[in-house]
């Protein structure tokens, strides 16, 4: 391989498009309009649960400017597929969703119909007189009681609740409980969130009836995989489908999924032969798009009186909502492959169900089931800190992996069903923990906070600590063209505002010596970049990074003969294949070269945050007055952009645990459908976070990086928690992810516990 | 007196927009940002059209105000700016440059609106504390950063103006 | 998230305001700043049939003291209230203002609006019912003016008549030596408050609290005055334990049934006894 030395991979080089963005240049997908377009409305259930007896369009159609009204009967019986094949399984695959309901409508928002107008005041009013006919039925609300037999069923000819357990085992845990000193158990609760990026989804697509040529705009995250899935239910040949990325106002894990309108506008565009433009808006945004985190779990933690952690016992419900969707049982997969972390249990036993509601689908949200998971099990670890009067500081270290156990493994036990084996491919926790204390000042956090109390404020410190599974194959390809002195990359990953592209450059600049500037890297069209699985699970820089590296490695095979010497002799040079003896060739004379990197399973990255919170009790109100977080990127290309990654990560996080919740009422209506309800936080409410970046490597890839795109959400809940239980002391039990003010208030005046 | 202005009819308002008289067609019901952004200036942004995430923000005769919450009828005979009138030539403005420096922006889709409500700030308080500076800094969201980055790219261009104003 | 179809008209003087409104109908609405209305039209949950756009009318910015009592005409935008000289008895208006939403609905959200939109959390109304103001509206059939107690009748609903626009306030000049505060909680800055209180009165020479004024806001279909708060603090001490007994008895007076799903009515209670406490500490340790 290329030995990459220092220079551009590393360093801070600026962020690409920001003067585009700061100039309001960018062209996001509202900002298309292309000759003759028209804009589309979609018509979504207004009840959680109802038999749908009929869809009067007629109306509706008599309204000037309006193209088109459709609904199920007008298009194909079709799913939207699992992405993932280790997300499926027969049951899933039993409830996916279809583009437009047809029999039944399973939550408050579901798409029903689509309106298409030349005007999107008009479809609007249009849209407003498609009269849907319901029969009410009753909806299941309430994940860990939806599988009681007295509750309805989401899905009638499924006929469950829930579509998966997995159950897990890890060692004798039966002697683990028995040779316990303290048992702790807690029913502890995550709350739904929702990944709200700034900019709502939207597409716009044109089909040619000339050329037979479909393209749509406002693809994301995983446009191969939409391409493929369009060409497959329209009927058109793969390379008569042309997904394109424009600018992305944030993406978090929710937006680039196929969803029901990613199909219906396609074929809208189709039918009417005119370019279709669909632009959600934010109460749209707020029911059609993938909710995430919601569950409950009943833990059990057994532990010696000394602080060592024998084992754990977990019983779990994790709420997929209404429909399984491209990313199939991931929110109860990742929960459970999370749920161990960095500590070295002698044996555990999970077992989660996957469960359905009638609330809008679930997905995953950056940090997806680790996140929750970390949550569940640091919260748990402080409980027992407490139970044992341990420093909770000193109670984790004491049950890190030591590094000398590396690699590590949980191998599933018997009686484990089909899950995927936890394994640590290595790292150093205990060291990198300390790390993390030492970066955030945690001794002088608990002078302080000491100093607060004394001072009769309620004043906590918070940790977690984690194991973050990232950069998910199986693989990426990426094309390398070289020119005079400047080098086109071809990647099929996205951009979401991460600003994959500068580090992707910084890798290819290095690697081939040329300067920043120099590079251009492709991602946005399909037609352009070969094929790709997209950006989700921290994944872009390490995959499409280290194919960058092979395809620089296969560049100099082919360069070798042209050079006369052994590809191991092969350098580059201020944009040229060098020799040695001074023969050199151009980097475009070398050829188009692809690259590829493959990848199996995932990589495990230790991280955590540490935070000090102060609480309000006569007002409920929990400030978070600094989080410092830690994260093993294993080697950061971009340091800068890293930091910011992980800061705005965690800020979304500490957000999450203050302010936003997606509530429903007793009859599966939405609550939280305007940002006057969702409360996301603003620069008044967040700390400045701080970030420690470890650099402990990591084998399994020849760059020798990690995921850190996500990483600064996943310790962020749990911290909160931790940060704010230790605040209120024996004042209150905080048991769920949500610590808002009421929420806190209530716990605080609630009689205590026995 | 003025008369009615039927329900789908349209009427001509003119909007002094970075300088130049627009001359914009819409019926009464039409958002002052639907009619800016169908005039060109796309950098007005919808991201929730209630008037809570302010990435539409624009000057109106010289005040940050959301342009989602208004009429383009409303706007008939007043100054508007938007982001596309801070650059100078190629050269970005002290606060544009703020924004670069202190990474406070990542995906761009909040940054004109976050860049037009301290542009107001910048003109009307230019003493503005810190205190003040964070409050009128959380009127609008950013899900990318947290916006603290966009605070302290707010405290960088206010201080380098008194500095050099 | 696109407003329905209305038919609008823009009025130049009060005068053709007031006649556009009687031609209107009572399914007609006034525009002034548009900061509570176009988020109501943006859902579709408001619908007029016309739209009367005050924003231009001339001399409904006035804000000044005539005859006894401080006028806030109906446009006077809640920027100008909350940078305005009001300092000592007035401080609770000028603070009210600077908690409402963020700046850039501050720049364009006008007084008048504020009252008429009768949000339960709205915090002009408190101010108003505090201070005992009296609202003027005018119509066709002529002036009348609404105590503050009889403006506001259930949420998002005051006793102005369809025909009727709000011309302004008017606030009775309190004596020497009042002094106001105003008190909220909001989860974020500028969010709808889950309470809120005004509060005012006149330490007397002999140290006593006299003409004391406590109003709730959040807590209830419309602004409350805790009366028996009132009363019992007139003629005390502000010292802890008057301001304490006060605060308790202003968290009973509020029946703020089951709140809404963020913050519920026994929280909201609490916030309220939490706040006044907050204010009358405030107003005891002097200007």
């Amino acid at each position: 391989m290329s030995a990459p030395g220092g220079g551009l991979i590393g360093s801070p080089a600026p962020r690409r498009k920001n003067r585009e963005l700061l100039t309001g240049e960018g062209t996001y997908v509202a900002d298309i309009r292309l000759e003759g377009q028209v804009y589309a409305r979609v018509v979504r259930s207004p009840s959680a649960h109802a038999r749908l007896l009929g869809v009067d369009t007629s109306e509706a159609l008599r309204v000037g400017g309006v193209v088109a009204v459709i609904t199920a009967d007008d298009i194909d019986d079709i799913r939207i597929p699992i992405r993932l094949p280790f997300a499926e399984s027969p049951e899933a695959n039993a409830v996916l969703q279809a583009p437009l309901a047809a029999d039944v409508v399973r939550y408050v928002g579901e798409p029903v119909a689509v309106v298409v107008a030349d005007d999107p005041y008009v479809a609007e009013d249009a849209a407003e007189l498609v009269s849907i006919d319901l029969d009410e039925l009753e909806p299941v609300l309430d994940p860990a009681n939806s599988t009681e037999s007295s509750q309805p069923l989401v899905h009638e000819s499924f006929g469950s609740n829930t579509i998966g357990r997995l159950a897990y085992r890890y060692g004798d845990i039966d002697a683990a409980f028995a040779r316990a000193d303290v048992v702790v158990r807690r029913r502890l609760r995550v709350h739904r969130l929702a990944a709200a990026p700034m900019e709502t989804r939207g597409l716009a697509a044109d089909y040619d009836p000339g050329s037979g040529v479909l393209t749509v705009w406002g693809g994301a995250k995983v446009k191969h995989f939409t391409r493929a899935l369009l060409s497959r239910v329209l009927g058109l040949e793969l390379t008569d489908v042309r997904v394109i990325e424009v600018e992305v106002g944030g993406g978090f894990g929710t937006r680039g999924e196929p969803y029901p309108e990613d199909i219906l506008i396609p074929l809208l565009a189709r039918r009417l032969e005119r370019p279709v433009q669909w632009i959600e808006d934010r109460w749209e945004h707020m029911v059609a798009t993938n909710h995430a985190r919601e569950q409950e779990h009943d833990f059990e933690l057994a532990a010696g009186a000394d602080g060592r952690m024998l084992g754990f016992r977990v019983r779990g419900w994790c709420d997929h909502g209404a429909y399984v969707r491209t990313q199939g049982l991931l929110p109860v997969v990742l929960p459970m492959v999370h749920l161990p972390g960095p500590y070295e249990w002698p044996a555990f036993s999970m077992d989660l169900d996957a469960v359905l509601t009638n609330r809008t689908p679930v997905g995953t949200y950056r940090g997806p089931g680790m996140t929750e998971a970390t949550f569940v099990r640091e919260r748990m670890v402080d409980i027992l800190a407490a139970e044992l009067e341990m420093e909770p500081a000193d109670l984790r270290r004491r049950n890190l992996i030591p590094a000398e156990s590396m690699p590590f493994s949980f191998m599933p036990g018997p009686g484990s069903g089909a899950v995927m084996p936890i394994m640590y491919q290595g790292g150093d926790f205990v060291t990198a923990f300390d790390q993390m204390l030492d970066g955030a000042g945690y001794d002088r956090m608990r002078v302080e906070q000491r100093q607060a109390r004394a001072d009769g404020q309620h004043a906590g410190v918070g940790i977690a600590a984690y194991i973050e599974f990232a950069a998910v194959g199986p693989f990426e390809e990426v094309e390398v063209i070289g020119g005079a002195g400047n080098v086109v990359v071809r990647a099929g990953v996205g951009s979401l505002g991460q600003g994959v592209e500068t580090a992707l450059a910084q890798i290819a600049a290095e690697l081939l010596d040329v300067p920043l500037s120099g590079v251009t890297v492709e991602f946005h069209d399909t037609a352009e970049v070969p094929q790709g699985f997209g950006s989700f699970a921290s994944r872009s820089t390490v995959l499409a990074g280290n194919a960058i590296a092979a395809a620089v490695d296969e560049m100099k095979a082919k360069a070798a003969p042209l050079l006369g010497c052994g590809p191991g002799d092969v350098e580059f040079r201020d944009g040229t294949a060098t020799a040695p003896g001074d023969r050199s060739v151009g980097l475009g004379d070398i050829g188009p070269t692809r690259g590829r990197f493959e990848k199996e399973g995932l990589t495990a990255s230790f991280g955590g945050a540490v935070c000090s919170v102060s609480v309000n009790p006569a007002d409920g109100r929990a400030r978070v007055d600094r989080f410092a977080l830690a994260h093993d990127v294993g080697r950061a290309v971009n340091p800068r952009l890293l930091r910011g990654q992980l800061a705005g990560a965690a800020a979304q996080g500490i957000g999450g645990a203050l302010f936003e919740e997606v509530a429903y009422d007793e009859h599966g209506q939405p609550l939280s459908v305007t940002f006057a309800d969702y409360m996301m936080p603003t620069a008044a409410e967040l700390p400045d976070v701080e970030v420690t970046i470890i650099e402990h490597g990591s084998g399994s890839n020849p760059l020798g990086i990690k995921g850190g795109g996500e990483a600064g959400m996943v310790g962020s809940l749990g911290a909160v928690a931790n940060g704010v239980a230790d605040a209120v002391g024996d004042g209150a039990e905080v048991l769920t992810s949500s610590v808002s003010s009421a929420r806190l208030w209530h716990a605080l005046h609630r009689p205590r516990r026995a | 007196m003025a008369g009615w202005l039927d329900p789908h009819d349209s009427v001509a308002v003119t909007l002094t927009v970075n300088g130049a008289p627009r001359k914009v067609r819409v019926p009464p019901r039409r958002t002052l940002a639907d009619a800016l952004r169908d005039a060109g200036f796309t950098s007005v942004r919808l991201g929730c059209e209630h008037g809570v995430c302010g990435s539409c923000t624009i000057l109106l005769d010289g005040a940050a105000v959301r342009s989602c919450l208004m009429l383009a009828v409303q706007g008939q005979g007043h100054t508007i700016e938007t982001v596309e009138s801070l650059t100078d030539g190629d050269e970005l403005s002290t606060l544009q440059q703020a924004f670069d420096d202190n990474d406070a922006l990542q995906c761009g889709f909040c940054t004109p609106g976050f860049l037009m409500l301290i542009e107001g700030l910048l003109r009307s308080e230019p003493e503005a504390g810190r205190d003040r500076i964070l409050e009128v800094v959380s009127s609008n969201l950013c899900r990318c950063t947290g916006a603290v980055p966009v605070f302290q790219a707010a405290l960088n261009a206010l201080a380098a103006n008194r500095d050099d104003p | 998230m696109k407003p329905p179809p209305f038919a609008y008209a823009a009025a130049g003087t009060l005068d053709e305001a007031v006649a556009l409104l009687d031609e209107a109908g009572e399914d007609a609405k006034l525009l002034a700043g548009g900061q509570s209305l176009l988020p109501l039209l943006a859902f579709r949950l408001a619908r007029p049939s016309h739209l009367i756009d005050i924003g231009g009318v001339e001399g409904l910015d006035i804000l000044e003291e005539q005859d006894g009592s401080l006028c806030v005409g109906a446009l006077v935008r809640h920027a100008t209230l909350e940078r305005a000289d009001l300092s000592g008895g007035w401080q609770a208006l000028r603070e009210a203002a600077s908690l409402i939403g963020h700046l850039p609905i501050r720049v364009r959200g006008t007084f008048g609006g504020s009252l008429s939109h009768a949000d339960p959390a709205g915090e002009l109304g408190v101010v108003a019912a505090a201070f005992d103001a009296e609202i003027v509206l005018r119509s066709l059939r002529g002036v009348r003016t609404v105590p503050a107690r009889d403006f506001f009748l259930a949420p998002l609903t005051t006793a102005a008549d369809p025909d009727e626009v709000l011309v302004e306030a008017r606030f009775p000049t309190p004596g020497t030596g009042f002094r106001s505060v105003f008190e909220e909680f909001s989860p974020r800055v500028g969010d709808f408050a889950y309470a809120s209180v005004a509060a005012g009165c006149r330490l007397a020479t002999d140290g006593l609290a006299r003409d004391v004024r406590i109003a709730l806001g959040s807590v209830g279909p419309t602004p409350v005055r805790a009366r028996d708060a009132e009363q019992a603090l007139s003629g005390s001490f502000l010292d802890d334990t008057a301001i304490v007994e006060c605060a308790r008895l202003a968290a009973e007076t509020c029946h703020p049934d089951a709140g809404d799903w963020h913050a519920d009515g026994t929280y909201r209670k609490a916030l309220v006894s939490h706040l006044v406490e907050r204010a009358l500490r405030r107003l005891g340790a002097g200007p």
